[in-house]
C-alpha cells in the first residue's frame, strides 16, 4: 500500500460534489483527482494567473540572458559616455531611452540599462533560487526528524530554530563577510570576485532561512503521523526511515510548494539589501540588488533609471508572493477563507 | 598623516573616490579656469557681522598639537592660534604656500647645512590672558609632542628630527631628560633654537602648516585634559574657552590680540566680529547645508561650510546660485600602484602598456566630470613644491588610452595575451563605475581585467606584502606643501617595509637609485635643491612605473548671499579661506 499521492485526498474526497461546476445540470458527474481540482481552482483565480506568466517570464529572461550576451544582444558591460552630458547624466528625455537603448543608459558611465538589469536577473534569480532549495532542503529534513522523532531530538531541534531566529543574521552577514569569503577563496578555492561573493549569500541565506519551513513540516508530520495510512504502514513492519521520508514526505509537497514560492521572494530582496551593504556579487557584475543601490543617488536627475530595479524586484517579489498565495489557496482550501 | 588619512579614505567608502577631509596643509589651487563665477569674492569685505559656519564632521581636538584635519589647521591659524609662520592668504599658489613670518620676526635662519634653525619671537604677542608669549612657550609647546601617550592624534615629524634620544614628553621627564630637550630646543631671550639629527629644509613649511612646534602655555597644560581647551593668540577666542566636540563654539573678538604684531592683509582679515559654528556629524548633514545654501534660505545667507556639494546636487547650481559656488583644484591626488611583488608586473613593458592603455577622460568622467576631478600628469598635486608633469606619463598625453599602443608593448613584453591581472580600489557607487572604465580601456589593449572592490579594511588589505592583486588605487594629500611630504613617505622602501606590510607603499616598490636620490633631497640644505632631487626622483618613478597617476580631485563649495571675500587659496588646503571672509551688513 503506497500513500495517497495529496494530503487531502483521502479524507477530502467529499470535495468532488462541491466543486462541480453549477450543480451539473449539463453532463453527468465526473470524478476528479485532488490534484486535477487544485488545478482548476488555481486557474480560475486571474490574479495568480498573472503572477504566474509574470513569473514565468523573469525565469525565461534569467534563462535566456547570459545567451543574450553571448551573442550580443546585451551588452552590460560597455561604456557609451558618449551620451551623458555635462553632469554625466543621459542626455535626453526619460533616462536617455532611445532606439539602441530601450531602458536608457546607466549615469556616469552610459552602459545599457536593458542589458544591466536583464543580466541581473539572471544574477539575482540564480541566488535566490539556490539558497532557496538549500534552505527548503535543510528545512524539510529537520522538520520531518523534528516531528518523527519528538523527544530531546524534536527539543534540540526546537532550540536551534529558536537560536536561528534570534541571531541577528544581518549584522553577522555583514561582518563576518570579508572573513568569510576570504576563506572560501582561499580554503574552499572558489575563484575570487562573483563566484566566491554569490556563493557566501547564498550559503547565508540557506543557513538562516530554513526555520519556517522547518516549523512547517514539523507541523504536518505531526498531525499526518496520525493517519490511518501510516499507522497502517507502521503495523506492517516499515522502518523509520520509510515511514517519514516514504510515507510522509510524499504529503508534504503542497505546503513545501507554497513556502518556496514565498521564500524565493523575500530572498530575491535580501539580495538587493545585501547589494546595498556591499555584500552580493559586486559590480561591474550586475544583480537586481546592485544595480538599484547604485541607482538610489540619482532619484532626482534620473529618474527612469531610478525606477527601472526598484519596479522589477517589486514585480517579482509581488508576483511570487501572489503566486504563494494562489497556490496555498488552491491546494489547501479549507486553509483560509 | 598616512595612517590617518587612509583611515578616513576606507571608512568613507560612499564617498567619491578619496575625498577626504583629512590632513594636507597647503597643496590645493586656485584654479584659474575653475573660478566659475567668484560672485562677490572681489568685494572688499567690511569689519562686522556674524558668519555661520556650517561644519559636517567633529573635529578630533582642539589643543594645537593634536590637530591633524587639513582645514582646521588652515583655519585655526587664521582664528585662534598663530604659528611662528604661516602661509599667506593669497590666490597665487606659489604665494600661499611660501611661510612669511607670523609670531617670529622672520622666516628663520638656518645652519649646519640645514640642522639647526632660529625663529625671534615679535614684542608684543600675547595669549588672550594678557600674559606674554615667550621662547618657553613655544619650547613647551613642541615638548607636548614628545607625550605621545597623552598629546596622540596630531603630526610628529619632530620626533624624527629633533636631536634628542628617549624623550618622553614634558609630563613624565627626569631632569636629565628634560635638560637634554632644552639644549635640542633651547631658548635665548626670545630666540628659539631647534637643533635637528638630520638636515630639515623645508622645516618652515612644516612650521607654519602644521602646529606641531605652535607655542602652549605651560600653566594651561592639563595633559591629555586638555583636548578642547583653547588658549587663543589670535583674533578671535573661544567663548568659555572650551571647544565642544559636537556643538563647536563661538568665536568672539580676543581684546588681547593686537593687530600691529600682525600682517592682517596678508594672514588674517578678522572681519566679522563673531563666528559661530554649527556641527551636524550625521550622515546627511553635507547635503542638507549645501541644499539650504542652494534655497540661501533665511538663516545660512551669511554661512560657508566645509561640505563640499554632492555631486547629485551640481544639476541645481544654475543661474543665481552660480555666483555663489567655486570650484577648485584640491590638494588630493589619487593614482594606481602596480604591483611589483606580482610576476606579471614585474616587466616594464607591461606596467607601460597600463599606463598607455588608461582611459582618464573617461575614468574623470565617471568620477562626476570635470566639475568633479581633474586629470593628473604626476602623483604631486599642482601648488606643492616639485610639482611638474612627470614626462613619463605627460609624454604621451592621450588620456583617452591607446589600446594599439599597449598592444604592441605588451608583444615586446613577449607575455601572452589576455594578461589577466586584478585591480583593487575601495568600492562606492562611483568608483565602481570609474574603475569599470578603466577594466574596459585596459581590456581593449589586451589585459583580461578583474575588479577586486574592497571594504573598509582596504589599506590595510593592499599593504600586504603579497601578490593578491596586481595593481591598487592609493590616494593622498601632501602634508605640508613640499614633495617631501609625498614621494618618500609612498614610495621609500625604507619607513615602510617590514615582514608584515609594505606599508604606505602599496606597490612594494623598491629601486636603490630612486632611494638615493630620496637622501639627496632629504639631506639638501635648501628648498630648491631639495625640489630638484624630489623631481628627479619623481621622473624615476614614471620611468619605472611605479605607479600611474589618475586624477586630482576638484572641491565645489557654496556659500551664502550675504558672505564677502570668499575664495580658496592653497594655504586653507583649498577650503574656503575663512582668513578673508566677511559678512555684508
Amino acid at each position: 500500500m503506497t500513500a495517497p499521492l495529496s494530503p487531502e485526498s483521502a479524507l477530502e474526497s467529499h470535495f468532488v460534489d462541491e466543486e462541480q461546476p453549477d450543480g451539473g445540470d449539463s453532463g453527468p458527474i465526473v470524478s476528479k483527482s485532488p490534484g486535477q481540482l487544485a488545478r482548476a481552482r488555481f486557474l480560475k483565480d486571474k490574479l495568480s494567473m498573472v503572477a504566474l506568466v509574470i513569473v514565468v517570464l523573469y525565469v525565461l529572461a534569467a534563462i535566456s540572458a547570459p545567451l543574450l550576451v553571448k551573442v550580443g544582444f546585451l551588452d552590460p558591460y560597455s561604456s557609451n559616455q558618449d551620451l551623458l552630458n555635462e553632469f554625466q547624466l543621459p542626455i535626453g528625455a526619460w533616462g536617455g531611452i532611445s532606439g539602441d537603448h530601450w531602458l536608457g543608459v546607466e549615469p556616469g558611465i552610459g552602459r545599457d540599462v536593458l542589458s544591466r538589469v536583464w543580466y541581473g536577473i539572471s544574477f539575482s534569480l540564480a541566488i535566490s533560487l539556490t539558497a532557496t532549495v538549500i534552505a527548503v532542503l535543510i528545512g524539510v529534513t529537520l522538520g520531518i526528524v523534528s516531528g518523527a522523532s519528538g523527544g530531546w531530538v524534536d527539543a534540540i531541534i526546537g532550540r536551534a530554530i529558536d537560536l536561528t531566529l534570534a541571531f541577528p543574521q544581518t549584522l553577522m552577514l555583514l561582518a563576518l563577510s570579508t572573513v568569510a569569503i576570504a576563506f572560501i577563496t582561499e580554503v574552499l578555492g572558489v575563484p575570487a570576485g562573483p563566484p566566491a561573493q554569490s556563493l557566501y549569500v547564498v550559503v547565508v541565506l540557506g543557513l538562516f532561512g530554513w526555520t519556517g519551513v522547518a516549523r512547517i513540516v514539523r507541523g504536518q508530520v505531526l498531525s499526518l503521523r496520525e493517519r490511518e495510512f501510516v499507522a497502517a504502514s507502521q503495523m506492517m513492519g516499515a522502518s523509520k526511515f520509510r515511514l517519514y521520508f516514504k510515507e510522509i514526505l510524499p504529503n508534504l509537497w503542497a505546503p513545501i510548494l507554497v513556502t518556496f514560492t514565498l521564500i524565493m521572494p523575500a530572498f530575491v530582496s535580501a539580495e538587493a539589501a545585501l547589494a546595498f551593504l556591499n555584500v552580493s556579487i559586486r559590480p561591474p557584475t550586475p544583480t537586481l540588488g546592485n544595480v538599484l543601490s547604485d541607482s538610489l543617488k540619482f532619484a532626482e536627475n534620473d529618474p527612469v533609471y531610478f525606477f527601472v530595479p526598484a519596479i522589477l524586484i517589486a514585480a517579482i517579489v509581488v508576483s511570487f508572493n501572489l503566486l504563494g498565495d494562489g497556490l496555498r489557496d488552491a491546494l489547501d482550501p479549507k486553509g483560509h477563507r | 598623516m598616512g595612517m590617518k588619512l587612509r583611515r578616513t579614505v576606507a571608512s568613507t567608502a560612499a564617498s567619491v573616490l578619496g575625498l577626504t577631509l583629512l590632513a594636507a596643509c597647503g597643496g590645493g589651487s586656485d584654479d584659474d579656469s575653475g573660478n566659475n563665477g567668484s560672485g562677490n569674492a572681489a568685494v572688499a569685505g567690511e569689519k562686522g557681522g556674524t558668519l555661520k559656519v556650517l561644519q559636517h564632521f567633529p573635529y578630533e581636538a582642539a589643543d594645537p598639537q593634536r590637530i591633524y584635519y587639513g582645514v582646521q589647521l588652515a583655519w585655526y591659524r587664521r582664528l585662534i592660534y598663530r604659528g611662528l609662520l604661516a602661509f599667506p592668504m593669497s590666490e597665487d599658489g606659489e604665494v600661499a604656500t611660501t611661510p612669511v613670518p607670523d609670531l617670529a620676526t622672520d622666516t628663520g635662519t638656518s645652519s649646519e647645512g640645514g640642522k639647526v634653525w632660529e625663529f625671534t619671537l615679535k614684542d608684543g604677542v600675547k595669549w588672550e590672558d594678557g600674559s606674554d608669549i615667550t621662547c618657553e612657550d613655544v619650547q613647551y609647546g613642541t615638548s607636548r609632542v614628545f607625550a605621545n601617550d597623552l598629546i596622540t592624534g596630531g603630526p610628529n615629524y619632530t620626533l624624527s628630527y629633533i636631536d634628542v634620544e628617549d624623550y618622553p614628553g614634558p609630563y613624565k621627564a627626569t631632569p636629565e631628560q628634560q635638560a637634554a630637550y632644552e639644549e635640542a630646543v633651547s631658548c635665548d631671550g626670545q630666540t628659539i633654537t631647534f637643533r635637528f639629527n638630520k638636515p630639515w629644509a623645508d622645516f618652515p613649511q612644516a612650521v607654519a602648516g602644521m602646529m606641531m612646534t605652535d607655542p602652549y602655555k605651560e600653566e594651561f597644560d592639563e595633559g591629555a585634559k586638555s583636548q578642547w581647551k583653547v588658549l587663543s593668540n589670535g583674533p578671535y577666542k573661544v567663548e568659555g574657552g572650551e571647544w565642544s566636540k559636537n556643538q563647536g563654539a563661538t568665536l568672539v573678538r580676543n581684546e588681547n590680540y593686537d593687530p600691529a604684531t600682525d600682517d592682517p592683509e596678508a594672514l588674517r582679515l578678522a572681519l566679522p566680529d563673531q563666528i559661530d559654528y554649527q556641527i551636524d556629524p550625521s550622515d546627511t548633514a553635507g547635503e542638507l547645508f549645501n541644499d539650504r545654501l542652494i534655497q540661501d534660505a533665511a538663516d545660512v545667507k551669511n554661512a560657508i561650510t566645509t561640505a563640499r556639494v554632492a555631486p547629485t546636487q551640481f544639476p541645481q547650481i544654475t543661474g543665481p546660485v552660480e555666483d555663489r559656488y567655486l570650484n577648485v583644484l584640491s590638494p588630493y591626488t589619487q593614482y594606481l600602484s602596480p604591483n611589483f611583488n606580482s610576476e606579471v608586473m614585474q616587466d616594464v613593458n607591461v606596467r607601460r602598456a597600463l599606463a598607455m592603455s588608461l582611459n582618464l577622460n573617461g575614468y574623470v568622467k565617471a568620477l562626476g566630470g570635470e566639475v568633479a576631478a581633474a586629470p593628473a600628469e604626476t602623483i604631486v598635486a599642482p601648488d606643492v613644491a616639485g610639482s611638474t608633469e612627470n614626462p613619463a606619463f605627460a609624454e604621451d598625453n592621450n588620456n583617452d588610452g591607446d589600446p594599439d599602443g599597449a598592444r604592441a608593448l605588451l608583444e615586446e613584453a613577449g607575455v601572452q595575451t589576455p594578461v589577466e591581472i586584478s585591480l583593487a580600489y575601495p568600492t562606492s557607487p562611483t568608483a565602481d563605475k570609474a574603475m569599470a572604465v578603466v577594466q574596459e580601456g585596459w581590456n581593449a589593449a589586451g589585459f583580461d581585467v578583474t575588479l577586486e572592490p574592497q571594504g573598509d579594511t582596504y589599506y590595510d588589505v593592499i599593504s600586504r606584502p603579497d601578490d593578491e592583486f596586481d595593481v591598487t588605487w592609493g590616494g593622498w594629500g601632501a602634508d605640508w606643501p613640499s614633495a617631501m611630504t609625498v614621494i618618500p613617505p609612498l614610495f621609500d622602501s625604507r619607513p615602510n617595509f617590514s615582514p608584515t606590510t609594505c606599508g604606505q607603499n602599496y606597490g612594494c616598490y623598491q629601486s636603490d637609485e630612486f632611494e638615493a636620490l630620496v637622501d639627496e633631497a632629504a639631506n639638501a640644505s635648501d628648498v630648491d635643491a631639495q625640489v630638484e632631487s624630489l623631481v628627479e626622483a619623481d621622473a624615476k618613478l614614471g620611468e619605472d612605473v611605479a605607479y600611474i597617476p589618475l586624477d586630482v580631485s576638484k572641491f565645489n563649495w557654496l556659500y551664502g548671499s550675504q558672505v564677502t571675500g570668499f575664495t580658496t587659496t592653497a594655504a586653507s588646503s583649498s577650503y574656503p579661506e575663512i582668513g578673508l571672509i566677511g559678512v555684508q551688513q
